[in-house]
């Protein structure tokens, strides 16, 4: 029997984005990484070529049947500090990789991981964190005063006054939820806020929201965010703010977001991104959109990770 | 509604009044908790006559609940737990009469952020359930006060009518602890307007109770000598000036309650069967408990036309 | 929405629905609705107005390990994720719904929390699960440190009653009900059906179901809490009329049944919306106990004490004013 009387806004829907096999994330540009011109960049790209290549070759021999989809991003910090002007700093990016051997299909702004085209995508993903439950949790509300921290296991107990004529507790180690033997135990700050409620992202949160839109996992009432605008060098803006959230600069790549991602990072990042890695540990992605690329991958005989976490690899390569 | 019941000194006969209160207020067909926010002595359930619970519930009472280690406080139905002998026949007609205790165990705690969010959200339940919620707490400037003042300044409980009590004994003493208690630096009008109350809107809804008022009246009395008599009618008088002079006079006094014999022995409800069966207590007390209860939603005796 | 990935065929399903009115003098339309179920900022909240206005909230998930309560003892740990999920029906009676599903059998050691992400709504076990002796469990509570699917319910309903949006100032005063449910697989070709139906403690209700193999929970729980919302209704008009409605006569019964007759009359609409299969169960409790039968004669009754209050002269009646009136 099928319905006969339906209300669109009463059935869920979630929009399907295309998919390559791989995202390469070429780079991760700060302001301090311009602190001596375009050599800073030249050396980067110097060092990624050779990962670069590697993930390429990797990939074409994992894949099964059929062309292997790989596209390749690049990241620029707009958030945390504005420099130079995307007029200026676009074809300099462009030069330096070219010089390399790569090509840069997809440059996103870092601001576009808090709002894209109006849509608060941090915002979002902070409301989809699952916190994963150390033994013992049955269901009780964790507390409210920890918010805006995620942590992988479990916090030494507050120093909270005890009652009266009540000794207080001796310390206790925090404690990984599920390590192997010793804990690594990790507290991750996702945001802080200044006296009038105005909320900063922390640089390890935003780059979650960025791995999680590279593996399509983002929507927004079902719809696709985060959508690549094509822009030519001619025509770029002198605001940052007006350069679209995602640009894509070649015309012929590979869809940007991808089954899994690899980024080759200097080894600086490594801790920010172990704290990507806690986010994306706990957070609850959109069901329809899993759903999606795992009927994809299952028809494509691609084998997946279950979890999120598993699909995200990284290159960091020593400094200098 | 919610009404708190405050007293500055131990001994002023708070928790037993109020506890009768809500007694009577149950009686009279309202829904009615008693939530035991007197945490460093929890011995509301003693009053009620819940057996196996003289002091607060082992675990899962109001404190475990106020520091987050119990979901949600335990809740005690008087009429049905009650040992009372006229409390058990639940009278047609009563609302439920439900008691929130504290834990066996527990003391005095010092709130925080959270204390005050899982007030704010019992506080709001209770809100929805009950006609009436009396709240016992601690004597003195408490943390138990501190908390309930932030509860209420929140926008949560705005629109919830909350209703203060303070009660004194007829001493020259606890009135002027009385009149501390509200008045004073870091009394209940100043530590309400510390955290958001208006220090106008606050004082308007704070009435006075005076307990274990001899009445040289009453037969407890006649056998007092004229000079006795006239003694106690002088200080009476007396007393009466600087309750007025210091803010806790007439205008402000919700109702007396006359001193009972069997109060002084055991805090305990006083119902019809103790008046008019046993004779064991006097029609007095109980007729001023069912005046106080009356009152309390008596706009008329809260500045209201 | 497509379920994700899934391991192996659920053997067990639980939920508890928690109902309250909705502390507002008026109520929500769908808009505002909307706007205080939005649990999650980029997903959307389900608007339905037909036959009635109904909005739900998006699923969110709280994370659970812990033990399962059994009724004969046995020690079961399970890890996942219990789904949890407000509706608010007609703008006045709000519910949050807590569930889970279980296959038979999980891994010897707690798995990365991403695997158990994926699967929303299911706790594995670790070892077997011994699904009839966990579904009595769950029905009967837990002890301290076991699942309690209600408090996880209440996680989501507290925060939306201190909502910005509601006054605190609902039309009357009333319980939160609980509904506690169990479901067993069905055995092989046959339909859905209720086992029990319990009304246990003052305001907890029991149900245990059998339901077909590959039954979505969400169903499930759609069906438990169209169940939760009219025992609520007939629950909250009962202690209206019984409670201290008995002995009181005159403007007093008039003040306490008009919120029954603008607030809840209206409400009564079994089966409005769900999974067809599951909602023929509507017929099992409505050929007994009766729940539309009992509703019936308690709106009569309603009508009646209005009808007779109106004949009556006017006479006033000296009553204490309630303490849960504002004047």
């Amino acid at each position: 029997m099928t319905d006969v009387f339906r209300e669109t806004a009463a059935q869920p829907r979630t929009e399907a984005v295309p998919l390559s096999h791989l995202s390469l994330e070429l780079g991760h540009l700060y302001m301090e990484d311009l602190a001596d011109g375009r050599k800073g960049l030249r050396r980067h790209f110097e060092r990624v070529r050779p990962w670069a290549d590697a993930a390429r070759a990797d990939l074409a021999a994992r894949t099964t049947g059929g062309r292997p989809r790989m596209s390749t991003c690049f990241l620029v910090d707009d958030y945390f500090s504005r420099f130079s002007t995307p007029a200026d700093l676009l074809p300099l990016v462009l030069e330096e990789a070219e010089r390399a051997g790569l090509v840069i299909d997809y440059l996103a702004r870092e601001s576009a991981c808090a709002v894209a085209d109006k849509v608060p995508l941090a915002q979002a993903v902070a409301g989809r964190l699952v916190e994963s439950p150390p033994p013992g949790s049955y269901g009780a509300r964790p507390p409210v005063s920890e918010s805006g921290w995620l942590a992988n296991g479990q916090r030494s107990p507050a120093g909270r006054s005890p009652q009266a004529m009540r000794r207080a507790e001796p310390w206790q180690p925090p404690s990984e939820t599920n390590a192997r033997r010793h804990s690594v135990f990790v507290d991750v700050e996702l945001w802080d806020e200044d006296k009038d409620g105005n909320r900063t992202w922390s640089c390890p949160f935003l780059a979650a929201v960025w791995q999680l839109a590279r593996l399509g996992l983002l929507r927004n009432e079902g719809e696709a965010v985060l959508r690549p605008r094509d822009a030519s060098l001619g025509e770029l803006p002198v605001e940052w703010d007006e350069l679209p959230p995602l640009v894509r600069l070649n015309a012929d790549a590979d869809p940007f977001s991808a089954y899994r991602t690899c980024s080759v990072l200097p080894a600086r990042f490594l801790s920010v991104e172990h704290a990507v890695r806690v986010i994306l540990d706990q957070t609850d992605v959109d069901t329809g959109a899993v759903a999606q690329i795992s009927r994809r991958t299952d028809n494509e005989r691609q084998p997946m990770p279950g979890s999120v976490v598993e699909r995200v690899s990284y290159v960091f390569y020593p400094e200098p | 509604m919610i009404v708190f019941a405050a007293s500055d000194k131990g001994g002023t006969g708070r928790s037993v009044t109020s506890a009768n209160l809500a007694y009577q207020r149950a009686l009279a067909g309202d829904d009615v908790v008693y939530v035991d926010f007197d945490f460093g002595s929890p011995t509301a359930p003693a009053v009620f006559d819940v057996p196996d619970m003289q002091r607060g519930i082992e675990n899962g009472g109001l404190h475990s609940y106020l520091e987050g280690t119990a979901p949600e406080p335990a809740r005690i139905d008087v009429w049905r737990r009650t040992e009372h002998p006229v409390l058990r026949r639940t009278p047609i007609g009563a609302g439920r009469l439900v008691l929130l205790p504290g834990d066996a165990s527990g003391g005095e705690f010092v709130t925080d952020q959270d204390s005050v969010h899982r007030c704010v959200d019992l506080l709001l339940r209770l809100n929805a359930e009950f006609d009436l919620i009396l709240v016992d707490l601690s004597a003195g400037r408490s943390y138990a006060m501190d908390m309930v003042l932030e509860a209420t300044a929140g926008r949560e409980l705005q629109q919830v009518v909350s209703r203060w009590v303070v009660f004194h004994r007829w001493t020259r003493q606890h009135v002027i602890a009385a009149a501390g208690l509200v008045f004073a630096e870091r009394g209940l009008l100043e530590g309400g307007a510390e955290r958001g109350h208006d220090k106008d809107a606050l004082r308007s809804v704070i009435r006075f109770v005076r307990a274990a008022v001899p009445d040289p009246d009453s037969a407890l009395w006649s056998h007092l000598s004229p000079a006795q008599f006239a003694w106690m009618q002088m200080y009476d008088e007396k007393l009466r000036r600087l309750a007025a002079e210091l803010g806790v006079g007439d205008s402000v006094l919700l109702g007396t309650v006359p001193l009972e014999p069997i109060l002084q022995w055991r805090e305990q409800l006083i119902t019809e069967e103790e008046v008019v069966a046993t004779q064991i207590a006097n029609k007095e007390t109980l007729d001023a408990m069912e005046a106080i209860a009356r009152r309390l939603t008596e706009d008329t005796h809260w500045g209201q036309p | 929405m497509t379920a994700p990935p899934d391991t192996a065929p659920t053997v067990l399903a639980c939920g508890e629905v928690r109902t309250c009115v909705l502390p507002s003098r008026r109520p929500l339309d769908s808009d505002a609705a909307a706007q205080l179920l939005q649990l999650r900022a980029d997903e959307r909240v389900l608007v339905s107005k037909r036959p009635n206005l109904y909005v739900l909230s998006p699923q969110t998930l709280t994370g659970v390990d812990c033990r399962l309560p059994t009724a004969n003892g046995a020690k079961v740990r399970v890890v996942g994720t219990v789904a949890v999920r407000a509706a608010l029906t007609e703008g006045r009676i709000l519910q949050s719904s807590a569930y889970f599903r279980t296959p038979a059998q999980g891994p010897d050691r707690r798995r990365p929390w991403g695997h158990y992400l994926i699967r929303p709504g299911v706790l594995e076990p670790l070892g077997r699960l011994p699904e009839s002796a966990a579904a009595q469990g769950v029905l009967a509570g837990g002890r301290p440190g076991e699942l309690d699917l209600g408090l996880i319910a209440d996680g989501v309903l507290t925060p939306l009653v201190r909502h910005p949006l509601l006054d605190q100032r609902a039309p009357l005063k009333s319980r939160h009900t609980r509904l506690r449910w169990a479901a067993l697989p069905a055995d092989p070709g046959q339909g859905p059906a209720i086992e029990e139906f319990t009304l246990a403690e003052d305001d907890l209700r029991t149900v245990r179901l059998r339901v077909p193999a590959g039954t979505e929970p969400a169903a499930i729980a759609a069906l438990c809490e169209d169940f939760a919302l009219h025992d609520w209704l007939l629950t909250t008009v009962v202690r209206l009329l019984d409670g201290r409605l008995g002995p009181v006569e005159g403007p007093d019964a008039l003040t306490a049944l008009r919120p029954a007759v603008e607030h809840l009359m209206h409400l009564w609409m079994p089966r409005a919306r769900g999974d067809r299969t599951l909602r023929a169960l509507w017929d099992v409790l409505e050929h007994d106990p009766g729940f539309t039968r009992q509703w019936d004669n308690l709106v009569q009754r309603v009508r009646d004490r209005l009808a007779l209050l109106n004949a009556l002269p006017k006479q006033p009646v000296a009553q204490p004013a309630r303490a849960g009136e504002k004047t």
